[in-house]
């Protein structure tokens, strides 16, 4: 059963517009114009206990405002929304006790205290009871192996120390439903792995249904196993990750590995004749290596054709980067899109 | 239950900001230099007018220096518990930084008002009242008990007061988005609290006692002392408190019905 629901969920801001320079910033003075912004278009979407939804878009498409709905702090212009049966602009302590939010953007916890005292107060905010709040705090401590930055000042912690903390924040009240805005920005590649694995640790535990968005597309690869894609506020593909592959993959990678060194001999004679009549573009050549963007369609006839023409000792077939879709899939217009089977 | 769990969480934000305050000592001593010249001016103001006349709208030395005490009580509480908070609304309206604490299941109205104990001005607040106690011992005329009590709720009340009017002057920065003229402006009015009401002639007398009530913060408390009748006067103060803390909380609301929190 789903635990979060929206249905044609839309969202508009009103913004003011002002024409460049000084004789603008007088005209909007005396008289001010305004426009409506859609930030979300009835936006449908279900996530159930357990499950991890990817939230993925450019800069702007509307995915923080959509975890600001569900998280209570935007009022929606239209449309349903419904978590753990109620609706989160009530802001009802039953709803906001079973919830948590993390922006990898904007810091939770008091800048000049320790990390244990600002989990002091959230234990008296949530009303954890001792011995539940020593366990949880135990667990996520060591999950993420902070036990010794407890006691030191948050301003005095490395950015991948404090965005563990502000995660033990978040979960300290083992939430029903998480959202995960960017978790892991501007975090180094220890860091971001780490993250991750807690998230999958704590998932595993906890089974909440979690909502995340991100723009490394590494987060959403081993995180997620179901994406939603937001453009302009609009959801264009709700569904599972490996069926982006399937479905908007154009190509497939094909690596070569030469039995000898590649030569300008095999490079403009057997390799260009190969490459003459078939889809498919050099990605890489090096030493004994060369890559291949193929057309999926024709994949077979390519390997074949390297093995029957070209000395090799290895070859391997790729899929292409689900990052790379993801991105095409958000920044190309014209894409015919097709929701999956949850939308 | 509830008052026990917000009086414990109140406890969190004292010690939060004592150990905070404790850390910037050159600040500390500043603000206690700059408040205590703030009270002594006040009171020297007061005492060269009183070198020329016997009395000031129908007040004595003693009740005036009385009232001076009062306000710079209400003064300080504002500075001490409140100022900084307010100070802040503001920023976290724009700056979208209110988003954390509406997803907390506990007031967030009561978290925004009360995070934030200027444990730096503390000092001042105990000279404040030491004030107000010199002032109340050295008066020479009949004061009773009764009348000391109601006074001193009243001075409480006042700086409820003061904090429901300064909030209100920030609060429309939820439409505004700007909090630039709104404080500055509630400063400047908020010097109305520093004068006797007995001092103006109507309409202003009028409207300092309702629309802009800062003559019930310090002047109608300190006049409970002294007038033959007061119950008209705390009836009245009581009325305008109640009307304010319900005019905040509809503004409140309102506001959070058009945050827009910021972008990321």
């Amino acid at each position: 059963m789903a635990v979060i629901q929206t249905k044609n969920l839309s969202k508009t801001f009103r913004v003011h517009k002002k024409a460049a320079g000084f004789k603008g910033s007088l005209k909007a003075l005396v008289r001010r114009e305004w426009l409506e912004k859609s930030a979300l278009q009835n936006v449908s979407i279900e996530v159930s206990s357990g499950e991890i939804l990817g939230l993925v878009g450019a800069n702007g498409a509307g995915k923080t405002t959509l975890v600001k709905i569900l998280a209570g702090i935007v009022c929606a212009s239209s449309g349903d929304v419904s978590v753990l049966g109620h609706n989160p602009w009530q802001r009802s302590n039953e709803l906001r006790r079973q919830v948590a939010l993390i922006m990898g953007q904007k810091a939770q916890l008091w800048w000049d205290l320790p990390a244990e005292d600002c989990f002091l107060l959230l234990r008296d905010i949530y009303q954890i009871p001792h011995n539940q709040y020593r366990q949880n705090l135990e667990f996520l401590v060591e999950s993420l192996g902070v036990q010794d930055q407890l006691n030191i000042q948050i301003r005095r912690l490395s950015l991948g120390e404090r965005m563990k903390m502000e995660l033990i924040a978040a979960l300290l009240h083992t939430p029903k439903v998480v959202y995960l805005d960017e978790p892991t920005i501007g975090l180094d590649l220890t860091a971001q792995r780490a993250i991750r694995k807690f998230i999958l640790e704590y998932r595993k535990l906890h089974k909440p249904a979690m909502i995340l968005t991100s723009h490394y597309m590494e987060d959403i690869e081993q995180l997620c196993e179901r994406i939603a894609i937001i453009k302009e506020g609009k959801i264009v593909y709700d569904g599972e990750l490996s069926r982006v592959v399937n479905k908007y993959a154009q190509h497939k990678i094909l690596s070569l590995e030469m039995a000898g060194p590649l030569t300008d001999s095999i490079r403009q004679g057997e390799l260009a004749n190969l490459l003459k009549n078939l889809r498919a573009e050099v990605l890489l050549e090096e030493q004994n290596r060369v890559r291949l963007k193929v057309a999926r369609s024709d994949v077979a006839q390519v390997a074949s054709a390297v093995l029957q023409k070209i000395a090799i000792t290895d070859l391997s077939i790729e899929e292409e980067d689900i990052g790379n879709i993801i991105e095409k899939l958000i920044r190309r217009d014209g894409v015919k899109y097709d929701s999956g089977p949850a939308s | 239950m509830n008052l026990a769990r917000y009086a414990r969480l109140y406890g969190h934000f004292l010690r939060f900001s004592f150990s905070k305050a404790l850390e910037f000592r050159v600040d500390f001593y500043f603000r206690v230099g700059m408040d205590v010249a703030y009270y002594a001016m006040n009171l020297a103001f007061f005492k060269i007018i009183f070198l020329h006349s016997k009395y000031l709208a129908g007040w004595t030395d003693g009740q005036v220096t009385i009232f001076v005490g009062a306000f710079i009580v209400v003064d300080a509480i504002h500075m001490t518990v409140f100022a900084n908070n307010i100070f802040q609304i503001g920023d976290l309206i724009n700056k979208g930084d209110l988003d954390y604490y509406l997803v907390r299941p506990v007031s967030t109205f009561f978290f925004v008002s009360f995070r934030d104990f200027a444990a730096n001005s503390f000092l001042n607040l105990i000279i404040a009242v030491g004030v107000l106690i010199w002032a109340l011992a050295r008066y020479t005329g009949a004061l009773g008990w009764a009348r000391i009590s109601v006074f001193l709720l009243l001075i409480l009340n006042g700086a409820l007061l003061h904090f429901l009017v300064a909030i209100l002057f920030i609060l429309p920065t939820f439409w505004t988005h700007s909090r630039r003229g709104l404080q500055p402006l509630f400063w400047q009015t908020a010097r109305f609290m520093e004068r006797p009401h007995s001092i103006f002639t109507s309409p202003m007398r009028w409207i300092l006692l309702t629309i802009l009530p800062f003559s019930l913060m310090a002047s109608v408390p300190s006049a409970v002392l002294f007038e033959p009748r007061p119950g008209l006067l705390i009836v009245g103060t009581a009325v305008v408190t109640v009307l304010f803390f319900s005019a905040v909380q509809w503004v409140w609301r309102k506001g959070l019905a058009v945050y827009a929190s910021a972008s990321s």
